[in-house]
């Protein structure tokens, strides 16, 4: 569109409109483009940390953290905890919101119980796992022994490979009911008629679950899938408050490895290299997602 | 049989949303128990005496209350400024005409996704050199990197479910484009601003990362970071203590969460919500 075509009126509401928009570009510019370009550069030096101090030296932060061990494997831990914790998280939260979808006594209350894990902060939510993952007084040690699974204390959070699957399953229930609310929207949705059909063509509630139900819940579905492995992906608080990363670096994912290696072992450059190839590692999905957005919207 | 299978089915449903609420009810359990009670095999379900001391303890002598003051104008200020802004910025996306405004709706949408590790390291220079560390002001500056374009989204999907028909009677009958915004676009859109400032308030009570890396002095430190201090600084670890301090962090979530009730529909409609 040329703005020469543009009337004298359009021409003033463009420029008002974008006036408008001018809050919004400043704060942008200033808090997230001109960050996100400074951290690219910062990579390229070797900063440290409490002098600020630093010298450029070029691409070999890169070929350092390429070459090293901790990097491929914080990759790997981070991959096992996304699809980990990911999967739990769809295949509870579609049966919760298919139970949920049902006529059930008190449901309004149900839903929102449900909900509030994810509303919880998750300083609150890792206080109380903490407290329940305790080896004397837990009370999860204190059902594993009443049931005589096992005689000793489980150490929830202090060896392998229990620990990791501790973050897994806690990041699981206080994410999954996103997964819940997203799913029951699109349920009410679903045209009774379409079960109606699939009743007199004599389909079971099995059958009628993967004829009608799913089909209808794909496009939904693989929305939250891309959301929501974007955001496990990036996830810092939960899994730093569970573990720190422990035992060790057994639950050391890549958001874990930036932080440590920017505040604790003071490389600033070193940690802002790591971060770009995490960024670029998920521009992958960023980019899938966005794509399907905007077609959505056309 | 019917009716068999009804109450079989209530009973499996409800056992799994009690299985579920479990970890937010033994919170609430511990916080009352004494000190005593706590460390006793079997744990009793319920507090065999309630008491309050942990609440007193944590009002009296913690720093609580100061990181509850900090939290509440952290959250309050954020709110403000993105709504603010976001308000304006989705008015302007949805309803006018001008170059570059699909690649500004991209890049909000991209940023919406952004991890917060990548813009820490400079965030933390920036206020270095601005001599902004160790203040609120600093924490309500880094939260409008995920605040606004999570804020801009929300409210451009739900300007975009006004009818545009009554902006343009507006403007026949003579108001200008702002007066129309005032006395049309605005009053329409409240739910949405609402349940968008809700929502934000969330995000900005619970943040922990910006926290805890921007601020290291008690003055501006809020709850999320400021309790996480008292767990790591005690000698010996005092659940009920922490458990008390998470309920009380939690009431302001339960009040918006009332409110929220009827808003958190069309939230989640216009355009899922951030994790």
């Amino acid at each position: 569109m040329a703005t020469a075509d543009l009337s004298p009126l359009e021409r003033k509401y463009a420029r008002l409109g974008i006036v408008l928009i001018g809050p919004t570009v400043l704060v942008f510019c200033a808090v997230i483009v001109y960050p996100l370009i400074s951290a690219i550069y910062l990579s390229l030096f070797s900063i440290y940390t409490p002098t600020l101090e630093g010298e450029w030296v070029g691409l070999s932060n890169y070929a350092e953290l390429l070459a090293k061990g901790e990097f491929w494997s914080s990759l790997w831990t981070n991959i096992i905890w996304t699809v980990g914790t990911l999967t739990l998280q769809i295949l509870f939260g579609v049966g919760m919101a298919l139970i949920l979808h049902q006529n059930m006594i008190f449901r309004s209350l149900a839903r929102s119980l449900i909900l509030f894990p994810y509303f919880v902060s998750t300083v609150v939510a890792v206080l109380v796992w903490r407290w329940l993952f305790n080896d004397l007084y837990g009370i999860l040690n204190h059902f594993v022994m009443w049931t005589g699974a096992s005689d000793m204390p489980v150490d929830w959070l202090g060896s392998m490979p229990n620990a990791l699957l501790s973050v897994i399953l806690v990041g699981a229930w206080k994410y999954f009911p996103f997964v819940v609310i997203a799913t029951l929207a699109r349920l009410q949705t679903i045209p009774d008629s379409l079960y109606e059909a699939a009743k007199i063509d004599g389909a079971g509630p099995i059958a009628r679950f993967f004829d009608v139900t799913l089909p209808q819940l794909r496009d939904v579905l693989v929305v939250i899938i891309m959301l929501r492995a974007i955001w496990d992906f990036k996830e810092f608080d939960l899994i730093y408050l569970l573990t720190g990363g422990g035992p060790v670096t057994s639950t050391q994912t890549i958001p874990l490895l930036v932080y440590k290696e920017a505040f604790a072992l003071n490389q600033m450059g070193m940690a802002s290299a790591y971060a770009v190839v995490m960024m670029a590692l998920m521009l992958v999905f960023m980019i899938l997602y966005i794509r399907r957005t905007q077609e959505n919207e056309l | 049989m019917k009716m068999s299978r009804r109450i079989l089915f209530n009973v499996i449903a409800w056992g799994l949303v009690l299985a579920v609420a479990f970890p937010l009810f033994w919170m609430i359990v511990t916080s009352l128990k004494p000190g005593f009670e706590l460390f006793r095999r079997p744990p009793t379900m319920l507090p065999e005496t309630v008491t309050f001391e942990h609440y007193w303890r944590l009002l009296s002598e913690t720093p609580f209350l100061l990181y509850f003051r900090n939290s509440v104008i952290l959250a309050s200020a954020t709110t403000v400024v993105v709504v603010g802004i976001g308000t304006l910025g989705a008015y302007s996306l949805v309803r006018f005409r001008y170059r570059g405004r699909e690649s500004l709706a991209f890049l909000v949408l991209f940023t919406y996704l952004l991890p917060s590790v990548v813009l820490i390291i400079p965030l933390y220079l920036f206020m270095v050199k601005l001599g902004l560390s160790n203040t609120i002001t600093s924490l309500v500056i880094a939260y409008t990197t995920f605040a606004l374009p999570y804020a801009l989204w929300l409210l451009r999907s739900f300007m975009a479910g006004i009818p545009e028909d009554l902006e343009s009677a507006a403007l026949v009958d003579g108001a200008s484009r702002l007066g129309a915004f005032r006395d049309v676009i605005l009053p329409q859109l409240l739910p949405g601003i609402i349940s968008t400032a809700l929502f934000t308030f969330i995000l900005a009570w619970n943040e922990y990362l910006y926290a805890l890396v921007l601020v290291n002095s008690d003055g501006a430190r809020p709850l999320t970071t400021g309790v996480m201090t008292m767990l790591i600084s005690a000698f010996n670890i005092e659940w009920s203590l922490l458990m008390a301090a998470s309920v009380m962090m939690s009431v302001p979530l339960i009040i918006v969460f009332a409110f929220l009730q009827s808003y958190l529909t069309r939230g989640f409609g216009a355009g899922a919500v951030k994790g």
